[in-house]
C-alpha cells in the first residue's frame, strides 16, 4: 500500500529546504534594488501568514488579532530606529513631539535610546502581551468565534490608541525614521540584498523551527486540541495550556515580522493595526492552505504578488476579486491550494491501488 | 489632542448631557446589533458583512431619495425591505452552505463584505454621498438641562419600536415560536414539521433588513460612503457578545451599559481613548463571564 507523498515527512523537509535555498538566489537573479525590497516585504508578509497558519491551521484558534503583535513590534522597532537619529545633546526628542507640545522625551520612549534594548523590547512586549491575553481568554474557555471577536476588539482598541496618542506615536502620520537601521557601525540598507537575506534567514528559521515543533509530541497534542478540545481535556491534557502556548508563539512570530517590516520599509503607522490588515493575513493563509506552513507562506506571496503586479489603480478591482476568491476558497476549497495539492497527490496513489483491488 | 488639556473636569450640565448622549449611542449600537444578535442567536452564524448591510441600507435610501424622489421617512422602511431581500438571496446563495462550519461563515461573510464594499465603490463611486432628512429632524430639542437633536430622538424611537417588534415577533407569534424551536434544537424542530431552511432564510433576511433600516438612518446623521459599515461592526459584535448570545434583553442592557461607559469615558477624556478603555473592559468582562450578561436564556443546541 503506497501512501500519499504529501504526508511523507522526508519529502516535506526536502521541499522546504529546497524552497528556502532557491529563495536565497532571488536577489542575485533579479538584480534590481526596488524589486529586491519588494520581495523582502513579501517574505515578511509570508511570516505573518506563517503565524496565522500556526495559530489557526494547527491550533484551531481563529485569531483576528495577529496585527496586534505585528503592530506593537513595528512601533517598537520604529521607535528604536527613530532614536538612532536623535542625539541626547543637540536633538533629544523627535520633531513630531515638538509639534505636539512635548518638551521632554516621554518615559515610554526612554529605553529606545539603546538599540539592542529597543529591539528586545519590540519582540518581548508583544509576546508577553499575547501570553497574558491568551491566558485571559483560554483559561476562561473562550473558544471558536468568540476568540475571533475578542481579538478583533483588542485589535481595534490598540488601533485607536496608536491613532489617538499623537504626541507619543505621531498619530495618523506614523513614525518614519530618517535613516536606516544601524547595528553598531554597520548600516542595514533596506534596498540591499543583505536586508533581503536577513528577512529570508529569519523566515527560514521561523518556518523550520515551527515545523520541528509541530512534528514533536507538543505539535501533535496541539492538533488534538484543535480537533476535539473536550476529548483532549478528558485525556488529561491542559487544553488552555497548549492554546496559550500556541497563541504566544504565533504572537512572537508576528512580532518578529513587525521588527523586520520596519527594518525594510523604514516606516510604521496605525495601518499596521488596522482590522483589514489582520484579516488579510487570514486570507493569505486560507488561500495557500492554513494546514501547511509553506502553503500559507506561498499564499501570502501569491496574493501580494498579484496585488503589486496589478498596481494601485486596479486596487479596488483587486479587492473585489480578492473578496470573491476568498468566498470561493472558503466555500469549495477550505484547505486552500495546499489542500488541492494534497488531493491531487492522493488521487495519484489511489488509482493504481483501486485497480489492484479489482 | 494636546496632553495639557487631556482631562475634562466635571461639570453638572455637560455631564448630564454626556449621560444622555450615552443613551443615544446605545440606541445606535443596539439597532446596529439587533439583526446580528438574532442571526447569531438563531443560526450560530457570525455575519461579518452585517456592517455592509448597514451600508447597503444607507445607499438604498440615498438612491431612492435622489433618483426616485421618495421622501426620507419612507426611505427608512424601504431600506428594510430592500436589504432584507438582498439578505435572503445571500443566505440562499452562500451562508446556507456553511452552517456546519461557523468559523468559515465568519470568513466567507468577510469576503462578502469586501465584495460589497468594492462593488458599491466601483458602481456608485468612492466619494461620500449626502442623504437629506427633513428640516424638522435637524432641529434641536431642549428639556431642562438636556439638549438633543430631533434626529437622535427619532433614532431612539425607531430603535425601541424595532426592539419591541422583534420581541413580539419572537415571543408572541407562531413564526417566532418556530424560530425559537429551531434555535433550541434544529433536528427536533424539523421532526415536528418545521422547515428549518425556511426559518433560517427568514431570520437572516430579517436581520439584514434591520441593518438596512439602521443604515438608512446612520446615512442621514453622517454621510453615505462605501466602508461606513466597518465603523459599526466591532461595537455591534461587542453588544451581542456582552449581552449573551440569543438574549434580546441582554443586547438591550449591554448596549445601554456600553453606550454609557463609552460616553462617560469620552466626556472625561476623548472619543478614541474611551473606545480603547471600552474594548479593554469588554475583554476583561468576558474573561469572568464568557457567556455574557444573560447567559443562555434560550440555549442553542
Amino acid at each position: 500500500m503506497r501512501s500519499n507523498l504529501y504526508h511523507n515527512t522526508t519529502a516535506q523537509w526536502i521541499v522546504y529546504v529546497v524552497f528556502f535555498a532557491l529563495m536565497a538566489f532571488v536577489p542575485i537573479v533579479i538584480d534590481d534594488t526596488f524589486t529586491t525590497n519588494l520581495f523582502a516585504r513579501f517574505l515578511v508578509l509570508g511570516m505573518l501568514a506563517l503565524s496565522v497558519s500556526l495559530v489557526w491551521g494547527f491550533g484551531g484558534i481563529l485569531s483576528l488579532g495577529q496585527g496586534i503583535a505585528f503592530g506593537l513590534a513595528a512601533y517598537g522597532m520604529g521607535m528604536t530606529m527613530q532614536m538612532q537619529s536623535q542625539d541626547p545633546e543637540s536633538s533629544p526628542i523627535p520633531s513630531f513631539m515638538l509639534t505636539n507640545e512635548l518638551t521632554k522625551l516621554p518615559l515610554l520612549w526612554e529605553p529606545f535610546w539603546h538599540t539592542p534594548t529597543g529591539i528586545v523590547l519590540a519582540l518581548l512586549v508583544p509576546t508577553v502581551f499575547f501570553l497574558i491575553f491568551g491566558a485571559m481568554m483560554f483559561q476562561a474557555r473562550v473558544a471558536g468565534v468568540f476568540v475571533a471577536i475578542v481579538t478583533l476588539a483588542m485589535l481595534s482598541a490598540w488601533y485607536s490608541m496608536a491613532f489617538d496618542m499623537q504626541p507619543y506615536t505621531a498619530g495618523f502620520n506614523g513614525i518614519s525614521p530618517p535613516s536606516p537601521l544601524k547595528l553598531g557601525e554597520h548600516i542595514v540598507d533596506p534596498y540591499s540584498n543583505e536586508a533581503y537575506w536577513i528577512a529570508l534567514g529569519m523566515l527560514t528559521l521561523a518556518t523550520l523551527g515551527l515545523k520541528l515543533l509541530l512534528q514533536s509530541k507538543f505539535g501533535l497534542i496541539v492538533q488534538a486540541v484543535r480537533e476535539d478540545p473536550e476529548r483532549a481535556r478528558f485525556l488529561g491534557y491542559s487544553v488552555s495550556g497548549y492554546q496559550i502556548a500556541v497563541f504566544t508563539v504565533s504572537g512572537f512570530v508576528a512580532a518578529l515580522a513587525g521588527v523586520l517590516w520596519v527594518m525594510i520599509v523604514q516606516y510604521v503607522s496605525p495601518t499596521s493595526l488596522e482590522v483589514t490588515f489582520s484579516v488579510s493575513m487570514v486570507i493569505w493563509a486560507a488561500v495557500g492552505g492554513r494546514m501547511s506552513l509553506l502553503g500559507a507562506i506561498l499564499g501570502a506571496f501569491f496574493v501580494n504578488g498579484i496585488q503589486s503586479y496589478l498596481g494601485d489603480e486596479m486596487l479596488y478591482g483587486f479587492l473585489l476579486v480578492l473578496g470573491g476568491l476568498f468566498i470561493l476558497i472558503v466555500r469549495f476549497l477550505p484547505s486552500g491550494l495546499a489542500g488541492l495539492l494534497e488531493s491531487l497527490l492522493e488521487r495519484l496513489v489511489r488509482r493504481p491501488a483501486d485497480q489492484r483491488g479489482q | 489632542m494636546s496632553v495639557n488639556h487631556f482631562w475634562t473636569a466635571f461639570a453638572f450640565e455637560p455631564f448630564m448631557n454626556a449621560l444622555l448622549i450615552g443613551l443615544s449611542v446605545a440606541s445606535v449600537w443596539l439597532i446596529a446589533a439587533l439583526g446580528l444578535a438574532i442571526v447569531y442567536g438563531t443560526m450560530g452564524v457570525i455575519n461579518m458583512a452585517h456592517g455592509e448591510f448597514v451600508m447597503l441600507g444607507a445607499y438604498s435610501a440615498f438612491v431612492l431619495e435622489t433618483v426616485v424622489g421618495v421622501p426620507f421617512l419612507l426611505c427608512v422602511p424601504a431600506a428594510f425591505v430592500i436589504v432584507g431581500l438582498i439578505g435572503a438571496a445571500i443566505e440562499r446563495g452562500l451562508v446556507r452552505h456553511l452552517y456546519k462550519r461557523p468559523l468559515d461563515t465568519l470568513l466567507a461573510t468577510w469576503g462578502l463584505s469586501l465584495v460589497l464594499i468594492q462593488g458599491v465603490r466601483l458602481i456608485l463611486g468612492p466619494e461620500p454621498k449626502n442623504l437629506q432628512s427633513p428640516a424638522w429632524l435637524n432641529a434641536s430639542l431642549r428639556v431642562w438641562v438636556f439638549e438633543l437633536s430631533w434626529f437622535r430622538v427619532f433614532i431612539f424611537g425607531v430603535t425601541i419600536a424595532a426592539f419591541v417588534l422583534t420581541w413580539w415577533l419572537l415571543h408572541r407569534t407562531r413564526l417566532g415560536l418556530m424560530v425559537r424551536a429551531v434555535m433550541q434544537n434544529k433536528e427536533m424542530a424539523a421532526v415536528h414539521g418545521i422547515d428549518a431552511g425556511k426559518v433560517f432564510t427568514l431570520t437572516f433576511a430579517y436581520g439584514a433588513g434591520l441593518a438596512g433600516l439602521a443604515g438608512s438612518m446612520f446615512g442621514a446623521i453622517k454621510n453615505v460612503f462605501p466602508d461606513m459599515g466597518s465603523g459599526y461592526i466591532v461595537e455591534a459584535f461587542l453588544v451581542v457578545v456582552v449581552g449573551g448570545v440569543g438574549s434580546l434583553l441582554g443586547s438591550l442592557f449591554s448596549s445601554i451599559g456600553l453606550g454609557e461607559i463609552y460616553s462617560v469615558f469620552a466626556y472625561f477624556t476623548n472619543g478614541t481613548f474611551a473606545k480603547f478603555w471600552l474594548f479593554l473592559l469588554v475583554v476583561i468582562f468576558l474573561r469572568f463571564r464568557p457567556q455574557g450578561l444573560f447567559a443562555d436564556a434560550m440555549a442553542r443546541r
